[in-house]
């Protein structure tokens, strides 16, 4: 690591087409504004004050932003997204969506969550169609919009199927074409792709850039998958634990189009060091060997230098 | 464990649950030498206080006959039998058809057939009300602490007093006729339905709520659109295991007031002695029951066909 880490640029370079880029992003309107938000448990009786979950966390998100929120395990990036959606209380600050104080949730914020759901009675269409019938739209105008979103994910042709008998992949698919069929300013993602396989997530992640790309729609991303983050964000939000807070907002120095290619790219290597660093700073636990005694008797000298001789040795 | 099994080894099982338990009556009944305690007498000989078609106990027929042999009279004759009060299948296969052509013994009494329907009104009277009440007001337990706080604690409370202590009550308040059978009926189901609804309720996974709400359904929507969809198979599982508590009640229910229905027709049967009968009437009672679930169960699949497994 030590000799590539040397010939890494800074994360903080950024090409002249993204500087545009961010400076036109920050010209555009605020979509959401966070400020100084909090979240405190209440100790139990006798006890040592609990260090709050979220001290005071402010960021403004724009329209049309892809922002990833980033942070190990117990900082607090999932309940500030439920905060933000109105799912959870806070204990102080404020949250201002398009300038309106939010209370609760409401269709202005589309949610997607880890766990799927979809409600299971009723087809993968009506799925899609229950913001807009909630809203009092009629059926049918409610139903070719909802066929439109399937198309838009790619699953018209599972309209009438139930989401029982989807992949997981699938369901989550269906999860966002319902979200965005409110036509939300913003999408709160709790870590969609968490429950899925790597090849799945892969591809969902491409949908994701393409579903954003297409839709005006503001993304707000958790997630504690560095590759993840870097992939699809503008800015990644990195929060540090106990008590929650912003360790860095970092703009992301990856051109766009995004694509896997970029994976291995000098500025996305970058970044990835820099988030390794915020969120695990010397982790003891990283460097620390089991205190395990041998166990085994079979000479296969797995994890050791020269493991593979055995098998050579039956070679020609 | 809990695997499943395949369609064929599942139906000769089910096939098996019945046939082995009927194996064994059939054994016991055709086979003299598995139990058979009594002695049914065709000639009592010089035993005086024997009679022909008389059931004596074994031991005591062994008993009399050694005592005529050592005194050199004549000895009974007689066949080993079960007891009256346990009929061959083939006694109760026939009196199940008989019992539907039989008059009642004494005029004015009703018909089997005339039984069973009285029986079947209470159960579906007393579980239909107590279902109109205790479904609306179980969800709303389950759903808002209010309702829960202030309803559960007395129902909790009422649940535990067996239904039949009100018996009296209820004759006295709503005469001798069906309505304190059917109030019977009401106490019996309505009291643990509200609590397993409530409980049934709750086991709605939160996201799904949180996932309506962020999709702007408010309060009544949640309740009609989420809540009552989400635990409708279940619910209707619940009620077809509640209408099985209902037949329990109903053998309390008839015999209280002016008693009627099927489980008179039986304790009229076992005072004649008709065994067979009684026999009957209970095999009906248990095929209505299952009759009843199995075609509750293949509707319920109509119903909710985005369940994977039976609801």
């Amino acid at each position: 690591m030590s000799e590539a880490a040397l010939a890494l640029p800074d994360y903080r370079d950024l090409s002249p087409e993204l500087q545009e880029r961010f400076r036109a992003i920050a010209e555009r309107e605020t979509i959401l504004e966070i400020d100084g938000v909090r979240k405190d448990f209440a100790a139990p009786k006798g006890a040592q004050p609990l260090p709050p979950v979220l001290g005071g966390v402010s960021f403004e998100v724009k329209r049309r932003e892809f922002i990833c929120l980033i942070g190990a395990s117990g900082c607090g990036k999932s309940t500030l997204l439920r905060i933000l959606g109105g799912l959870e209380s806070r204990t102080g600050g404020e949250v201002r969506m398009n300038g309106h104080q939010v209370d609760g949730p409401g269709a202005d914020r589309g949610m997607v969550f880890q766990e799927y759901t979809l409600f299971p009675w009723l087809t993968v269409k009506q799925n899609v169609m229950f913001g807009p019938r909630m809203a009092g739209q009629g059926r049918d105008h409610s139903e070719a919009e909802a066929l439109q979103w399937l198309d838009m994910v790619g699953l018209s042709e599972r309209a009438n199927a139930w989401p029982h008998q989807l992949s997981g992949g699938m369901k989550q698919r269906v999860a966002i074409a319902r979200a965005l069929a409110n036509s939300p300013p913003i999408l709160l993602m709790d870590e969609p792709f968490g429950a899925l396989d790597a090849q799945t997530r892969c591809t969902m992640q491409k949908h994701l850039l393409q579903i954003w790309k297409n839709v005006d729609v503001t993304v707000l991303f958790v997630t504690h998958d560095l590759d993840e983050a870097i992939l699809l964000a503008d800015r990644i939000v990195v929060l540090g634990a106990r008590p929650g807070r912003i360790l860095e907002i970092i703009q992301v120095p990856v051109d766009r189009p995004r694509h896997v290619g970029q994976l291995l790219s000098p500025h996305f290597l970058a970044t990835k060091k820099r988030l390794e660093q915020l969120i695990h700073p010397d982790d003891p636990e990283a460097d620390q060997d089991l205190p395990i005694i041998r166990m085994t008797q079979v000479g296969d000298e797995a994890e050791e230098p020269g493991a593979g001789r055995v098998r050579t040795m039956n070679g020609p | 464990m809990r695997k499943a099994l395949s369609p064929r080894a599942n139906l000769w099982l089910t096939a098996g649950a019945f046939l082995l338990p009927l194996l064994a009556w059939c054994a016991v009944s055709y086979l003299p030498f598995v139990w058979h305690p009594k002695v049914t007498i065709s000639d009592p000989g010089s035993v005086d206080w024997f009679q022909k078609d008389m059931q004596v106990d074994r031991a005591e027929f062994r008993e009399e006959n050694r005592k005529a042999a050592s005194e050199g009279r004549a000895l009974a004759q007689g066949r080993r039998e079960n007891p009256v009060y346990l009929p061959a299948p083939h006694q109760v296969a026939r009196a199940l058809v008989t019992a539907f052509k039989t008059p009642p013994q004494r005029a004015g009494d009703p018909w089997l057939h005339q039984s069973l329907g009285h029986s079947i009104r209470i159960i579906v009277l007393g579980f239909v009300l107590s279902a109109v009440f205790g479904v609306p007001l179980g969800i709303l337990c389950g759903t808002f602490g209010l309702a829960s706080r202030l309803s559960e604690p007395f129902v909790d409370f009422i649940r535990y007093m067996p239904a039949p202590v009100f018996g009296a009550l209820c004759v006295a308040i709503l005469g001798i006729d069906d309505a304190p059978k059917v109030a019977i009926i009401f106490i019996g189901t309505f009291f643990q339905m509200v609590l397993v609804v409530a409980n049934t309720t709750r086991s709605l996974p939160l996201p799904l709520l949180e996932a309506a709400q962020t999709l702007g359904a408010k309060q009544r929507q949640l309740l009609l659109h989420v809540v009552v969809p989400g635990v409708l198979p279940l619910l209707y599982r619940d009620m077809r295991i509640l209408l099985g508590w209902a037949w329990t009640y109903l053998i309390v229910a008839e015999l209280i007031g002016a008693s009627s229905g099927i489980s008179f027709f039986i304790y009229q049967q076992a005072k004649y002695r008709n065994y067979d009968n009684v026999y009957a009437a209970i095999v009906i009672i248990g095929l209505i029951g299952l009759g009843t679930d199995l075609f509750l169960k293949g509707l319920g699949r109509k119903f909710f066909p985005w369940e994977k497994v039976d609801p």
